[in-house]
């Protein structure tokens, strides 16, 4: 927690350094989701992407035969090789009146077969329905459902990110499940699909939260030369693509970067070396016990990092902490990796009063001369990290890319996995089921039009 | 016979040494860019045809003006995001006319006059410009 406050502090004392100078127009994140192009914005501008990938699991199950999640593909968690249409998403953006394009709106359908639109029966949903108002200098709003500021690996476009899957300390502590509000204990347990046809391994009963909120953003960048700050203070209803709120508490979001612009580049391959830091916090109501009432729970996130892109050459490297509500898999809709009848929230194997730990490096070069592009990422996730149940969640990813045109891409991704129990023998305690995990490989076609 | 001669090359030298400044205005271009569609793509390409004609024929040797009216006048409205380059241009002699016609049909619309970019020059019709510019000899061009 000191360390979130401390993020907090600091961010404050940066953001108390901001004045008001010209407005940049130059394109980030916080930009390039939700707020167009001064004197040139469309009425309607009809865009989206279609990402198909086969991905294949080569992992081992355990001493009985059965699979866990790691070792299935999601979101289904039936298979260890398979086909999707992974994304499939179309969009309307503009300015409804291009003589006034200070009001700007973004709306974004999802298609594919995801967390998204899995988990709750839907075949499709929206993950993007904003409206940003551009009229007030150095204070730009946003309000709707949109990408919250915050890491770098989630607030980015996903068509642009550069492989198939992302870190484990993205997917598991940044990418919010939200609980099924009452205790597993009046749910129907989870079970081996692999095993028995009418099991389910995936308990969680709502969409995952794609690093979306609906709420007020309050944001805009500032450039001074070659150098652009940016700052975005969010309050959402912390309930992810939900359209409205499931308790009295609202999450709240700071995020401030820097960033030195080398003068080339556009959009989301503006070359530049960017500093970013951020925190989330908010709380989240569940029945940890099974007492039969609502508990609140702390839910803190903060993390910092470094992006570079000066082409050939790309490199990202993020932190990233978390307090409370830690994710223990898609079978665990409750957060609670708990030995049976335990229903005390702070046992060393419950996620709603822990912690989590993470950072990964990646970097890539664009072959000159060539339209391949070739990639590498490490990335570190200790999750319940510092209980006795700590688990490691360690993979290199390679990565190569040919890009057929500026819209369309194969990605070719090989991933080994190492995961285990710190506090435990391999074949004890969770590693009885971690071992075994072994590596991951896919291939998707990406293209944006 | 030589004396004939004599007078004959005179004669030629005379009249290539008063020629030749006819010969160069004969050569410098004008050009009249037309913008009255108000996307983004009509405003980068128009942008880019004014650069190129200047980079082809040199700053000095191409006179351009940009007749911006209807929905092409948000080219010239004063956020617009394409600012550094008509500023650019404009100190490189390229001229920005501004249709007074779609300003105060835009004031109907907005409930004000839209603010226009300081390189913008009124004039009371665009197209009436462009027919001016034609009589004065300037090559018509709509990207």
């Amino acid at each position: 927690m000191n360390y979130i406050k401390r993020s907090i502090i600091a961010m404050a004392c940066a953001g108390a350094m901001i004045t008001t100078v010209n407005t940049a127009q130059a394109a980030n994140w916080l930009m390039l989701q939700g707020t167009e192009t001064a004197g040139t914005a469309a009425r309607a501008n009809v865009w989206g992407f279609v990402q198909l990938d086969y991905q294949a699991d080569t992992s081992e199950p355990n001493s009985t035969g059965g699979y866990i999640p790691p070792k299935l593909l999601g979101p289904d968690l039936n298979t260890q090789h398979a086909f999707n249409v992974s994304r499939a998403r179309i969009g309307v953006r503009g300015a409804a009146l291009p003589l006034d394009d200070k009001v700007n709106y973004f709306i974004l359908l999802e298609g594919g077969n995801n967390g998204i639109t899995s988990i709750d029966g839907s075949s499709v949903k929206f993950t993007d329905a904003s409206i940003t108002l551009n009229h007030i200098p150095g204070a730009r709003v946003r309000g709707g459902l949109f990408k919250y500021p915050g890491a770098e690996e989630g607030l980015q476009a996903i068509h642009v990110f550069d492989y198939i899957n992302f870190t484990e300390v993205s997917n598991q502590l940044l990418l919010e499940r939200f609980p099924n509000r009452v205790h597993p204990g009046t749910n129907p347990a989870p079970c081996d699909p692999t095993v028995t046809p009418a099991c389910n391994l995936n308990r969680f009963d709502s969409p995952v939260g794609a690093f979306r909120d609906v709420g007020v953003q309050l944001f805009d960048a500032f450039k001074f030369g070659n150098l652009e700050l940016s700052y975005a203070a969010m309050a959402g209803n912390g309930n992810g693509l939900n359209f409205s709120d499931n308790n009295d508490k609202l999450d709240t979001y700071l995020y401030l970067s820097t960033e030195w612009l080398f003068g080339s580049g556009d959009g989301p391959f503006r070359e530049g070396l960017k500093f970013f830091v951020w925190t989330q916090n908010g709380e989240r109501l569940f029945d940890g016990n099974n007492d039969g009432t609502y508990e609140s729970y702390d839910r803190d996130r903060a993390g910092l990092g470094i992006k570079f892109l000066k082409k050939p050459w790309r490199f990202t490297a993020e932190y990233m902490k978390g307090e409370g509500m830690i994710w223990n898999g898609p079978d665990k809709a409750t957060w609670a990796l708990v030995p049976a009848g335990d229903l005390n929230p702070a046992h060393a194997s419950n996620g709603l009063l822990a912690e989590g730990t993470g950072w990964y490096a990646e970097g890539g070069i664009y072959i000159p001369g060539t339209n391949f592009q070739v990639d590498l990422r490490y990335d570190y996730y200790a999750r319940l990290d510092g209980s006795q149940y700590q688990l490691d969640w360690k993979a290199w990813t390679l990565g190569l890319q040919y890009h057929f045109n500026r819209k369309a891409r194969v990605t070719f991704n090989y991933a080994m996995r190492d995961v285990n129990a710190t506090s435990f023998a391999a074949g004890a305690g969770p590693n009885a089921n971690l071992d075994g995990i072994e590596d991951r490989y896919g291939i998707q076609l990406t293209t944006i039009f | 016979m030589i004396k004939w001669l004599g007078a004959l090359l005179v004669a030629a030298t005379l009249s290539l040494g008063v020629a030749m400044p006819t010969f160069a205005a004969d050569k410098e271009k004008k050009i009249a860019l037309q913008i009255s569609d108000g996307s983004g793509e009509t405003q980068t390409l128009i942008l880019n045809v004014a650069n190129n004609l200047q980079m082809h024929y040199g700053v000095d040797n191409v006179k351009i003006e940009i007749v911006a009216f209807g929905p092409g006048l948000r080219l010239l409205f004063k956020d617009n995001d394409n600012g550094n380059r008509i500023a650019a241009l404009s100190q490189n002699g390229v001229r920005f006319s501004a249709c007074q016609n779609t300003v105060q049909g835009m004031a109907k619309v907005l409930g004000h006059p839209p603010a226009l970019n300081k390189q913008a020059i009124p004039v009371s019709a665009g197209i009436a410009r462009i027919v001016e510019l034609t009589e004065q000899g300037y090559t018509l061009v709509r990207p």
